[in-house]
């Protein structure tokens, strides 16, 4: 019973407590420049925790063998190996959302996150333990890529469009550009982020 | 247009008119981690110049002569400049402790930083692999075009580090309220920023 709750605990922990854009501040990069339209945020998301759910995997099975020296090494080329599958399937399924993600799709290689899963966890824990550590941590970069796509996509352009369909609009108002451009990410992100810190200031009194 | 004035709309645009921190969110991790002391920024700024500079000409030169002309760039060209880059990294280490420990404990702690630092992948997978960049005048680099597009970024990235770990010393002892203290208000100070360099779009026509 125990080990079962842990299980769900390492699943969880990506979530809230050890968000890694909120609370581990890694991979901040990706997710600043994307998540100007909900659209954009599901597919990185989506891509990201792909490469750290098969790395983290793949690193867990093959970490009694590697090396101690050569380890940073060898998780990018794991991670880079994934991140070219990533590369090469959108590019033919997907591509004007290839496209418009650009240079962030390579760049999942040196998204501090995956190779810090990678070090801090999947070379010290189980395979199950690190598949769902990758799991957990994908979701959470994913959840926060959302949040952001929403308040910034409704506030910037008035409207939610998701695979060329309007879902929310806000009706003929004259939204502040500001906020699908680069000034907005920082501005949502940091207040973002203050609102997670009174929310937990509060829960400790 | 003449060769030099390409040169200069180059520089330029990498510099302030496609700023890699403040508009285009590259290598945010060590803005923020970094950026605490003006003496840090500086030795990580110069460190990012060198490594960078080299990770451009060396990722060039394999893609022009190994990669391209045995038609497996498209699949290999990830590994292949991240390995580049991380073993530039270490041979530079390695080089600097041996010819200069002064600058060695002044660049030393950086170094090995670099690797993830997103910034240096990113220039040299826009100035070799065509089709990322969405500077006007892009297309495909010479070698020199690629070095001074990158020398243009690396110092785009140093301008903009140092000029926030001044404010940041600033903000230390500023009265934040209490919810805002450390990242939160970091992050506000730099929408500041980059509110201030979008006044440079569009800047001689880029």
């Amino acid at each position: 019973m125990e080990e079962r709750t842990n299980l769900a605990q390492e699943f969880k922990k990506g979530i809230i407590d050890q968000n890694p854009l909120m609370k581990l501040m890694v991979g901040l990069c990706s997710a600043l420049a994307v998540s100007n339209r909900v659209e954009n945020g599901i597919f990185l998301g989506i891509a990201a925790t792909f490469v750290i759910f098969f790395s983290n995997i793949i690193i867990a099975t093959i970490r009694k063998r590697i090396p101690d020296q050569v380890r940073i090494p060898i998780f990018i080329v794991v991670i880079a190996s994934f991140v070219t599958i990533v590369d090469l399937s959108m590019k033919a399924y997907f591509p004007a959302v290839y496209d418009r993600l650009g240079v962030w799709i390579p760049l999942i290689v040196v998204n501090c996150m995956i190779l810090a899963r990678a070090e801090g966890f999947a070379y010290k824990n189980s395979i199950l333990r690190s598949a769902l550590d990758g799991l957990g941590i994908g979701m959470g970069y994913t959840l926060v890529l959302l949040v952001m796509g929403i308040i910034r996509e409704l506030l910037g352009t008035g409207k939610i469009v998701l695979f060329e369909k309007t879902i929310i609009t806000l009706g003929p108002v004259n939204p502040p550009l500001i906020f699908v451009m680069f000034p907005g990410a920082f501005l949502t992100f940091g207040c973002l982020m203050a609102i997670l810190n009174m929310y937990e200031m509060r829960k400790k009194e | 247009m003449n060769e030099a004035y390409r040169f200069f709309l180059l520089f330029l645009g990498a510099l302030l008119v496609y700023n890699i921190i403040l508009i285009r969110f590259i290598a945010l991790c060590p803005f923020m981690g970094v950026s605490t002391q003006v003496e840090t920024s500086i030795g990580m700024a110069m460190s990012v110049l060198f490594v960078m500079t080299m990770a451009t000409s060396v990722s060039w030169i394999s893609w022009n002569y190994i990669l391209k002309p045995l038609g497996v760039g498209e699949f290999l060209y990830i590994p292949v400049f991240i390995l580049i880059i991380a073993s530039l990294v270490q041979f530079v280490e390695m080089v600097i402790k041996k010819i200069s420990p002064p600058l060695y404990r002044a660049m030393g702690i950086y170094l090995p930083l670099i690797t993830t630092n997103c910034a240096v992948l990113a220039a040299a997978t826009e100035a070799v692999k065509p089709g990322f960049l969405k500077l006007n005048i892009a297309y495909h680099f010479s070698l020199p075009e690629a070095i001074i597009y990158t020398i243009g970024v690396a110092l785009g990235f140093g301008l903009v580090i140092v000029m926030f770990a001044c404010i940041r010393e600033r903000l230390e002892t500023s009265p934040v309220p209490h919810s805002f203290r450390g990242a939160p208000i970091g992050f506000i100070v730099a929408a500041l920023l980059s509110l201030a360099f979008m006044g440079f779009a569009n800047l001689l026509g880029l």
